[in-house]
């Protein structure tokens, strides 16, 4: 496995709580891991630790063998928009902006001129299954269509990690299973590795590995076969 | 059983943490600033009537058998009107009672002044001023009952009934110059209906402000309302979880705003009363003020307190019904609310009735005129929200930061609410662009270095051509006197008979050649450019001063309304500002998105119909003959840039406030 985003004994305490106690992990290029867990266990801790989100309190997190975890908050803040993609349950769509333009937003933030970025955001919306729903805006899209806008906006800047917390939390259960497996497949198909922290066992095990963390310690690790 | 509803609203309160602190806080300090403008207004526009009523004994109603004879007139000193009552006891008639101010009737040779203008004789060359009123060895005082203001200039002269100063030819003049500037009467008392013309249009003009300025400050009120909606929406779906009703939420939050808005309106009517001194020093038509013309009274300070915190919790609870009514459309959002073409129509549909309303020639009255502003008005805010919803569109077409496209497309999302934040500078930045730089009142400057003696005729005109260069010649003013011409119809004494002189030379030169004439030709003081166009400039002059001030607080209404608005729309899209900075957005692009959203439309509309009043003032004056005021142009940009400051700094305030909603990465699950 190529590594492309490595965690290694990964310490993070809010006070006296210890969230995550010397974690490893290691994702490689096109590789899928979900996080599980129970409550408090540590699992968003953990996506936030290696997204950059959150500084550990000791051990190292390296992008392609490089350590993040000591960057500056602006070179932080910059990475994760070139670099890092992120989808959340739900509500990180700007709802004043159409669809398109939601994707194009992080394109624009790096740079890219408008009518280009919109450009290539447009590309994405055919195999997401999003034809058509261009210039609608978030308000007037589905839950699972506001997903697949949100996972367009992730891979829209050609990450080397997509990071999701919970993607289909707030879906059903036909939308759900649609939504992650056109995020898996689609990040695949962008050589991206995926880190998606969920609750659900099905979600999970659209995924090469799961995690199952608890007590801020990985308690299994386990390796599915991809078909 | 009792109530759970003041209880718990009370226990919520308290333990609603630093967020929910800050919240109130802000909302209080909008329901204060609200009340405290709504306050100073209301007190200007009653204290100008007050101020109007104490003029009115200058020209009693007339009474054939009366006591006294009472001569008005009115002198000019460095540009300022001075208003000269002189008094004379009819002989064997009946005492007449004290004027207002007095203590006694003024017997013959007796001067009372007003203090602003004892100090000025002090300051002046009695060459320059104390030589126009009899000699005495003492001035006395005119108290405050007979002043409009502590600074107004006014002297009270007893004189004989036989003195030129009284007689009818006095009075009557030679123009329509004359025209609230001169007057005489056989009296009896001084009780008179009839105000001065230098206070007659404050009241008038006050109210426009009030108009102005009235929703602006529900727009604030509304604003303050709305601080606190996301909060209470989090609070309404916990609460009918636990079996709340409707009503006992709604009471809770009305309450609660109540509570909150009614503490910041108190504060803001306390503010009003300490600041009442401070107050009285802003200058409004003919100078500052007494205290106790600005007291507006209990009554009127518990309506403003009722009617701000009825506004408030009208706004808290109207939010609350929308989300009990309709959660998910106001939660997501689903539909922008679009303005339609309609609203142009109407706006050009109102502006043909008003031009033809006022096109028509005939005289309109002040109830009317009011009828048509508030008519003006309502159509702007008819056009208004149109106008921004296209701006957002024009802008966001053609937007090409990430930063100018997030802020164009809110203002297309919701032009109303970008709207109401700039609404009052969109009108008041007319009005003031207009008048502040608006030389119209000036009636040119033909009459400028001119002093005009009238006469009662044209041979004894040529008479007091050599009189009057020998006074001018002994005060030392280099003039040159000629006999007006009686069918010179556009000078300054209108084809009457008398002397002109020309003097050369600044305020000084010209206030000395009036003292030095003021003893010849029929009684009248002499005519000066300030006397001939005083009818004019005196309703010019307090239109600028209403519209600047109006401009002014509509900048202290519309700073709070931005930051209170910036503030409540950083806590209401906490989420998603928050998502989108865990995703590497910079937090500048946000604060330039929200500075910008309320930068394009005060720009282009504020901006712009401030520019449209000083360019038609500008045309008009060309056309008239004369240049821009100014000084008034000056007032005009320090208070546009000051305003336009603060209005940044409110919004900027609220960037602390981003920074830390947005850097809680805890927003989600463990």
């Amino acid at each position: 496995m190529n590594t492309v985003l490595a965690g290694h004994g990964l310490v993070k305490k809010y006070g006296s709580t210890t969230a995550l106690s010397g974690v490893d992990v290691e994702v490689g290029e096109r590789d899928s891991l979900a996080i599980m867990g129970p409550s408090g266990s540590g699992k968003s801790t953990l996506l936030h630790t290696l997204a950059g989100i959150v500084r550990p309190d000791g051990g190292q997190v390296l992008l392609r063998g490089e350590r993040i975890d000591k960057l500056g908050e602006n070179r932080l803040s910059a990475l994760r928009r070139k670099r890092f993609g992120f989808v959340f349950q739900f509500g990180q769509l700007l709802p004043e902006l159409p669809a398109e333009e939601n994707v194009a937003l992080p394109l624009m933030l790096e740079g890219m001129p408008r009518g280009q970025a919109v450009e290539r955001a447009r590309r994405w919306f055919a195999p997401l299954g999003l034809d058509g729903l261009e210039r609608r805006r978030p308000g007037q899209l589905s839950g699972g269509q506001a997903q697949r806008v949100a996972i367009a906006r992730a891979l829209a800047v050609e990450p080397d990690v997509v990071f999701a917390d919970e993607p289909t939390g707030a879906l059903d259960q036909t939308t759900s299973t649609e939504v992650i497996r056109l995020l898996t497949s689609v990040t695949r198909e962008q050589g991206a590795a995926l880190v998606m922290v969920t609750h659900d066992a099905d979600v999970a095990a659209h995924c090469d590995r799961v995690l199952q963390v608890r007590d801020g310690r990985i308690s299994n690790h386990t390796q599915y076969t991809v078909a | 059983m009792r109530s759970p509803v003041l209880p718990l609203t009370w226990h919520l309160a308290r333990s609603s943490g630093r967020r929910g602190l800050q919240s109130q806080s802000l909302a209080a300090g909008a329901a204060a600033v609200g009340a405290f403008v709504l306050l100073v207004m209301i007190a200007a526009c009653l204290g100008s009537g007050t101020r109007a009523e104490h003029t009115a004994w200058r020209t009693p109603d007339a009474d054939r058998h009366g006591t006294a004879v009472q001569a008005l007139a009115t002198t000019y000193v460095r540009h300022d009107p001075l208003t000269v009552v002189s008094l004379a006891q009819l002989p064997g008639r009946a005492a007449t009672p004290a004027p207002p101010g007095l203590s006694t009737f003024p017997k013959k040779g007796e001067v009372y002044v007003s203090p602003a203008l004892a100090r000025l004789l002090h300051e002046l060359p009695a060459s320059q001023l104390a030589d126009r009123f009899p000699t005495v060895r003492s001035y006395g005082t005119i108290g405050a009952a007979g002043l409009a203001s502590p600074d107004e200039l006014v002297a009270v002269v007893g004189r004989a009934a036989g003195d030129p100063a009284m007689s009818e030819a006095a009075a009557e003049g030679a123009s329509w110059f004359d025209d609230g500037q001169a007057a005489r009467a056989v009296v009896s008392g001084f009780a008179g209906g009839k105000s001065s013309m230098f206070t007659d249009s404050d009241q008038t003009l006050a109210l426009l402000g009030v108009v102005l300025l009235a929703m602006p400050v529900v727009v604030l009120a509304s604003a303050a309302g709305r601080l606190g909606a996301a909060r209470r929406e989090q609070r309404l779906a916990a609460l009918r979880l636990a079996g709340a009703t409707p009503r006992q939420i709604i009471a809770m939050s009305a309450v609660e705003s109540a509570c909150v808005g009614g503490a910041g309106a108190l504060t803001g009517a306390l503010a009003y009363v300490a600041l009442l001194p401070a107050l009285a020093e802003v200058p409004y038509g003919v100078g500052g003020w007494y205290t106790g013309q600005l007291w507006v009274g209990l009554p009127w300070l518990a309506a403003v307190v009722a009617a701000v915190t009825a506004l408030i919790t009208v706004s808290a609870v109207s939010m609350l019904r929308q989300v009990a009514t309709s959660p998910l459309g106001v939660a997501q959002e689903a539909n922008p609310r679009r303005t339609r073409m309609i609203r142009l129509v109407l706006f050009v549909g109102a502006l043909a009735y008003i031009w033809l309303s006022t096109g028509s020639g005939g005289q309109l009255g002040h109830r009317q005129l009011l009828t048509l502003l508030i008519l003006f008005y309502g159509a702007f805010w008819l056009f208004g929200p149109w106008v921004v919803d296209r701006l957002g569109r024009i802008v966001g077409r053609f937007a090409r930061r990430p930063a100018t496209l997030l802020a164009a497309r809110r203002l297309s999302d919701d032009p109303r609410g970008a709207w109401r934040t700039v609404s009052g500078l969109v009108l008041a930045g007319f009005a003031a662009g207009f008048f502040s730089v608006s030389m119209l009142g000036s009636a040119g400057s033909q009459y400028d270095d001119q002093v005009a003696v009238i006469t009662s005729s044209a041979a004894t005109a040529r008479d007091t051509v050599g009189e009057a260069r020998a006074l001018l010649d002994r005060a030392g003013v280099t003039a040159t006197v000629t006999v007006a011409r009686e069918d010179d119809w556009d000078s300054l004494l209108g084809g009457s008979p008398g002397v002109v002189a020309r003097v050369s030379g600044g305020p000084e030169q010209t206030d000395t050649a009036v003292t030095a004439l003021t003893s010849t030709g029929t009684g009248h003081p002499p005519y000066t450019q300030d006397y001939a166009s005083a009818i004019d400039s005196t309703v010019t002059d307090r239109i600028a001063q209403v519209s600047t001030a109006t401009l002014a607080l509509s900048f202290v209404v519309a700073t709070a309304s931005a930051g209170l608005t910036a503030a409540a729309n950083v806590l209401d899209r906490r989420r998603v500002y928050g998502l989108l900075r865990l995703a590497g957005t910079p937090l500048r692009v946000l604060n330039r998105a929200r500075v910008r959203e309320t930068v394009l439309p005060l720009v282009v509309l504020a901006g712009g119909t401030t520019a449209m009043g000083v360019y038609g003032s500008y045309q008009l004056n060309k056309v008239a003959g004369a240049t821009i005021n100014t000084a008034g142009a000056v007032e005009l940009v320090v208070c546009v840039l000051v305003g336009a400051l603060a209005m940044f700094a409110a919004i900027g305030a609220s960037r602390p406030l981003l920074r830390r909603v947005t850097a809680d990465p805890a927003q989600t699950a463990d």
